[in-house]
């Protein structure tokens, strides 16, 4: 009997034990210890350090959905912040006379009914035009906001909630609660997609997007595997969505327009499409990207020489931010395709060979 | 009836702004199978080229549109060179996020510029007013854009139909193998293809200019509204670019003259709809045809 303590590798000989979640014990042990450390994190930071953490938590859970269907069924969907939106605004409206764990559920399944609506051309057609559908939606979904009254234009709408069980939930404690509660969706969220993709519709998803032609001849159903892929991707942002807009305490258009669309794609692929790790890695990356390049172009604004070297009407702060994103796209892409995941694998198995090469 | 008359010619004009845009997008397209997320920067990069070579150089107009367009051609072909052609064997994901990438990457550029904010118009260089025809004023700005659109047009149609290099194009978007072993460069074509659309990208851009003001959002904006005529010709068809772009011009001139109102009725405030009517056909045309109207059917059953 090998010590399993001590197993370097997959030693899986049976199909039962290829189903098991964890290859070894020290995986198990590395997600408890992570999942520890995650909730004591918040205790040794402040206010404005934990809303940086939800940001990037939610964050991860619409990369999660958006590794649904863009990692693992090979959708490219630029309409997953509008699908946020859809969930968000569902939560919105259903705030007053509903609690949170109905509403957050609800703006999910609304945003799956969208995202159903927004993949039917995928019975009949492929990967390009399904990326052009979802663009149409993401445009229609911000037009139509700006326009109805009934959702204040597109200007803030209040989502309030005072107490939760008894506990009072005001400005001092607001983002330490909210915290908890999306990094608990967030495993949720992590343990449905990782059984998902065990199993039988899972393993599709795979199929369809490696070869559909071989998926329709082994009896899946390419056309109604896309549409499952985008309404589960759309579940995923619509609960993404719900637990910003409480998260925030409103709703606003324009956390949900085209350029966060391609900001939750370019998370999806910095971290590294279709991984777990990936999926909070890129959100954490690009989230302290976009700090520090803010941090930067303040840096910017006060410094008396660079202002002497800028021509009038140019706002250096506006022009970081798409030209660092940009870069950073185009430079996975090209040097690290397969993302921070990849130099997190390489980490983890330098360490698990040590003092060996490999 | 004169209302409607002028309404449909307004919405010529600009739909030959899109016609234009559209065709480097579909020349890209059918010959490396890319759809260019970057084609509005590529429009508004055109229009400011422009812009800058004849209120601060001093260009006279049509020299600075040439030399802007040769410009964009240049840019789209080291484009090509330095990004695109390394991706060339990667999954269609990893290409079209180069492209969106690109134009997150433009635009930070664009925003470095004075034309990152505010409004531009162009140096009158035309009369005032327009021709007369039965009561229906078609302004010079507007014939200027027809005009120029079918001058483009023919000369693509020499290009393409004449001139080896066309030919060579098209041959490589029939059959890029064949082509290759009859002797034709891929990757010439390629780079070719991406000049081609940063010519059509600055044509449109600087027809934007005469027609109306410049102003970079809604020049990005017009690189969007390409995708809706695309889909409604066929993405790999020619003509079917022109007309879909013409038809998406016409259907947001008459939203804007019927549409809003109704809209106004029943409860969406603000107008407008002429930003949602092109992506509301987009979604339609693709609900029920989506290979366009004169585009390539790939009857594919799964």
């Amino acid at each position: 009997m090998r010590n399993p303590w001590a197993q370097t590798g997959n030693y899986r000989t049976s199909y039962e034990q290829d189903t098991t979640i964890f290859a070894n014990y020290r995986e198990i042990v590395s997600v408890v210890l992570l999942l520890v450390a995650l909730c004591l994190l918040p205790l040794f930071l402040e206010r404005s350090q934990v809303l940086v953490l939800n940001f990037i938590l939610i964050y991860a859970i619409a990369v999660l959905g958006l590794n649904i269907t863009t990692g693992y069924a090979g959708l490219i969907s630029v309409g997953q912040a509008a699908f946020m939106g859809v969930g968000a605004y569902t939560v919105a409206l259903a705030a007053p006379s509903l609690p949170f764990w109905l509403t957050i559920p609800l703006g999910g399944f609304v945003a799956a009914i969208a995202g159903f609506i927004v993949g039917i051309p995928s019975l009949r057609v492929k990967h390009l035009y399904l990326a052009l559908a979802t663009l149409a939606f993401q445009e229609i979904f911000v037009w139509v906001v700006g326009r109805s009254p009934a959702l204040a234009q597109g200007a803030a709408i209040p989502v309030e909630m005072r107490n939760f069980l008894g506990l009072e939930i005001s400005f001092r404690n607001h983002n330490y609660f909210w915290y908890y509660i999306i990094l608990f969706v967030l495993v949720l969220m992590v343990i449905a997609w990782r059984n998902l993709l065990r199993g039988k519709y899972g393993r599709a998803l795979i199929a369809v997007r490696d070869n559909d032609r071989a998926a329709d001849a082994m009896g899946m159903d390419p056309g109604r595997t896309k549409l499952f892929a985008f309404a589960l991707g759309a579940f995923y942002g619509g609960v993404a969505g719900g637990l910003l807009a409480y998260m925030q305490r409103a709703v606003v258009v324009e956390e949900f327009t085209l350029a966060r669309s391609v900001t939750l794609l370019a998370m999806a692929i910095v971290g590294g499409l279709g991984t777990v790790v990936g999926s909070l890695l890129g959100p954490a990356f690009m989230k302290f990207l976009q700090i520090y390049v803010e941090r930067l172009s303040e840096w910017m604004k006060a410094n008396p020489f660079i202002q002497s070297i800028t021509p009038a009407g140019v706002d250096v702060a506006s022009a970081l931010l798409p030209l660092s994103f940009g870069l950073v796209i185009v430079l996975f892409l090209v040097f690290e395709p397969r993302g921070l995941y990849n130099w997190w694998r390489l980490l983890r198995s330098y360490f698990r060979t040590w003092p060996f090469k490999y | 009836m004169i209302d409607f008359i002028q309404n449909l010619i307004s919405g010529i004009a600009v739909g030959c702004i899109y016609a234009l845009a559209a065709l480097g997008f579909v020349l890209v397209y059918k010959s490396s199978r890319v759809i260019n997320f970057s084609n509005g920067q590529f429009i508004a990069i055109g229009a400011f080229a422009a812009y800058a070579l004849t209120v601060w150089v001093g260009l006279p107009v049509l020299l600075a549109a040439l030399l802007a367009m040769l410009l964009t051609a240049g840019l789209g072909f080291l484009v090509e060179r330095v990004f695109l052609r390394r991706m060339v064997g990667q999954p269609i994901i990893s290409v079209i996020m180069v492209t969106i990438g690109l134009a997150s990457v433009l635009d930070g550029l664009m925003y470095l510029t004075p034309f990152g904010s505010g409004n531009f118009t162009f140096p009158q260089f035309l009369p005032p007013g327009g021709l007369e025809l039965a009561g229906i004023n078609i302004s010079y700005p507007q014939l200027m854009a027809i005009g120029f659109t079918m001058v483009f047009l023919l000369l693509f149609g020499w290009f393409f139909q004449r001139s080896v290099l066309g030919i060579a194009m098209r041959a490589v978007a029939d059959d890029q193998m064949a082509s290759m072993s009859l002797g034709v460069s891929v990757r010439r074509v390629f780079g070719l293809a991406w000049a081609v659309a940063g010519l059509t990208a600055a044509a449109a851009g600087i027809v934007v200019g005469t027609v109306s003001g410049l102003n970079q959002d809604g020049l990005i904006a017009i690189g969007l509204a390409v995708f809706p005529a695309v889909i409604l010709g066929g993405l790999d068809s020619v003509p079917g670019a022109v007309v879909g772009g013409i038809v998406i011009g016409v259907l947001q001139s008459f939203s804007t003259a019927y549409l809003d109102g109704v809209l106004g009725q029943i409860g969406l405030v603000g107008g407008g709809s002429q930003y949602a009517v092109p992506f509301v056909v987009l979604l339609v045309m693709l609900w029920f045809k989506p290979h366009g109207l004169f585009g390539t059917e790939e009857i594919e059953r799964v």
